[in-house]
């Protein structure tokens, strides 16, 4: 199974024309991603809009100064608005996706028209999960949309919080977007770099870079975090230099612990390692499946 | 050999050397092994020459479908790798209860073999002594006498315990048992004719430079490129041991020798590796020990050498 989309994107690296699908599965990765958004659009001279829904605008103006920031006078001037899904685009109490797009369309000619730099949006989509009368149309609307932000003077990072969201539903959200928000990584060095991520809607680990003797215990740490998480998982290795038998031993392993039914499935490794799964008889682990690059199973 | 074999429980390994010298001689022996294990429920598998096959296909008759068969030549490529997939056949074969007893008809591929290769294949035929000896497994080692030089057949007499006949097993006298400090398998490496200079790279506990300087050795050697991922995951495999169990540094030289490479990787302080390490099969779930058994699997040949303490792990990768 390869990535979902074509890019994952560093949140500082996120700018105008990127129509950016964020994933996240705890209050911090999303904070971590959201302020620095947020505030390199500030800094940048852009107009920015948030619509909150699980989080309450003064709580999203609150991770502000932490980034650097001051929101107050931005605030007062119209440079940044944080308002919520309810009060704005559901007022009406219905969602349309024409309509959302259409307005959109005019924030951002509107905003350039004031001066700004340009324009960038962030939403946090759990009211699509309530009984709202068009939320089904959500799709179609993140699909419309990339016209608006592909037109150049704009961005958007739309958040779909995993613990609300089903690995299906998460998995058909990220497609309609053309990249997806790199989340913090649990680890990094000049080596190796361990990085939560979303495969399929489901929770994932890239790793990136070099595992061996010195970073067994490392792996071994993150993949333990990825198992707290529900469901089954996945560990990516499409960006992966090196791995020896003990790194190998460390997946193995986490999958030989999980519960009865979930299964951590070995993406893109590379068919020596894969290889070497099978001869030490890692593969008679029932929770752990391996696909390798060229031999996609 | 002069006594007939104890009894002994089912559980356990047997492993028997066939000295033979027609054909009647082999079929009088691994016929009634065959029928004999069918007849017991147990799994029965067959790995010979061609030639043994089709004799034995036509012997066996009416019960020879439910005996499986492999061609010698397909089976014993590289020690490491036969070595793996016997125990793979007998895990598969006896998992779940399926079978509580195997028998294997394993004869070893002696014709075109250099000396190295000789002496590994003898060893290798000592190791399964050692890396069966839980498994409740018959196994029955064929050496045609009519095609072989006589000093593998001598051989045959001191890396299996026991001797087949038509009928009965004997005790062999002249059996070397692999676990012994002093046995005649542990012994120096021979020095290596190698082409070029030696490729010489000390380390200590960060691989990093192990990793690339082999791939850009052994490039230069003319190691093909998909070969190249194999070489540096077996030499790191054996920096590692060096590193944690071998003194926490290491040497390692390259060179080509023919049509492989050559890799010695010594560890610096004491170490005491057996010269079968890597041939006992590991259970996945250990929590360690499994890396020595996949760097067997993967290379041609490798040679284990301790030294006043100190271990030299020898590999050998072919070209491509």
């Amino acid at each position: 199974m390869a990535a979902d989309t074509g890019r994952d994107l560093l949140v500082q690296d996120v700018g105008q024309g990127d129509h950016v699908c964020l994933a996240f599965a705890d209050d911090a990765e999303q904070r971590h991603v959201l302020s620095h958004y947020l505030a390199d659009g500030l800094r940048r001279g852009e107009r920015v809009l948030y619509f909150a829904d699980r989080n309450t605008p003064d709580e999203v103006l609150g991770w502000l100064p932490a980034a650097g920031v001051d929101p107050g006078p931005l605030v007062s001037r119209g440079q940044l608005t944080v308002t919520t899904a309810d009060d704005s685009y559901l007022a009406s109490g219905t969602f349309d996706p024409d309509t959302m797009v259409a307005v959109l369309r005019q924030e951002v000619a509107a905003s350039l028209a004031a001066g700004y730099t340009g324009f960038r949006v962030s939403g946090e989509m759990g009211w699509a999960l309530r009984e709202v009368p068009g939320a089904d149309r959500l799709a179609e609307y993140e699909t419309k949309v990339n016209a608006v932000f592909a037109e150049g003077r704009a961005s958007a990072v739309c958040q779909y919080d995993a613990r609300l969201f089903g690995a299906e539903q998460l998995h058909g959200f990220d497609r309609c977007h053309p990249s997806t928000a790199e989340l913090r990584p649990l680890y990094q060095d000049a080596r190796l770099r361990l990085v939560p991520a979303f495969r399929s809607g489901h929770h994932a680990l890239r790793v990136v870079g070099t595992v061996d003797h010195t970073s067994t215990a490392t792996l071994a740490a993150a993949l333990e975090t990825l198992l707290d998480r529900p469901g089954d998982v996945y560990v990516d290795m499409r960006e992966l230099e090196f791995i020896d038998l003990a790194g190998v031993r460390a997946l193995a392993h986490a999958a030989d612990r999980m519960a009865a039914g979930r299964r951590l499935h070995v993406v893109d490794l590379a068919p020596l390692m894969a290889q070497v799964v099978r001869l030490v008889g890692f593969d008679d682990i029932p929770s752990l499946s391996v696909d390798t690059a060229e031999d996609p199973a | 050999m002069t006594a007939p074999a104890p009894h002994r429980p089912p559980e356990g390994l047997t492993h028997q050397g066939l000295v033979y010298g027609s054909d009647e001689e082999f079929l009088a022996a691994t016929v009634p092994f065959c029928r004999e294990g069918l007849a017991r429920g147990e799994a029965v598998l067959a790995v010979t020459t061609g030639t043994n096959i089709g004799l034995l296909r036509r012997a066996l008759d009416d019960v020879s479908g439910q005996v499986e068969y492999a061609d010698a030549q397909d089976w014993y490529q590289r020690p490491g790798a036969t070595l793996g997939a016997y125990h793979r056949w007998v895990d598969r074969r006896t998992a779940g209860g399926a079978h509580r007893r195997v028998r294997v008809i394993g004869e070893p591929v002696w014709r075109g073999r250099d000396a190295l290769e000789t002496a590994e294949w003898t060893r290798y035929e000592s190791a399964v002594n050692v890396a069966f000896a839980d498994c409740a497994a018959w196994i029955i080692c064929p050496y045609d006498t009519r095609v072989l030089p006589p000093a593998v057949v001598a051989d045959a007499h001191r890396t299996h315990p026991e001797l087949a006949t038509d009928g009965a097993a004997l005790v062999s006298d002249h059996y070397a048992d692999p676990a012994d400090a002093d046995s005649v398998w542990s012994r120096p490496l021979a020095p290596v004719r190698a082409e070029g200079e030696d490729a010489v790279l000390s380390f200590g506990a960060d691989l990093t430079d192990v990793r690339s300087f082999v791939a850009d050795t052994a490039t230069a050697l003319g190691l093909t490129p998909h070969k190249t991922p194999t070489l540096v995951f077996a030499v790191n495999e054996v920096a590692t041991n060096a590193v944690q169990h071998g003194g926490g540094a290491g040497r390692l030289v390259l060179r080509r020798c023919g049509p492989r490479i050559v890799a010695d990787v010594v560890s610096a302080g004491p170490s005491h590796a057996a010269w079968y390490l890597g041939y006992l099969p590991p259970d996945p779930r250990q929590p360690r020990g499994h890396g020595m058994w996949a760097v067997r699997h993967l290379c041609d040949l490798l040679e284990v050498h301790t030294d006043d303490g100190a271990t030299t792990v020898r590999l050998h990768v072919g070209l491509d």
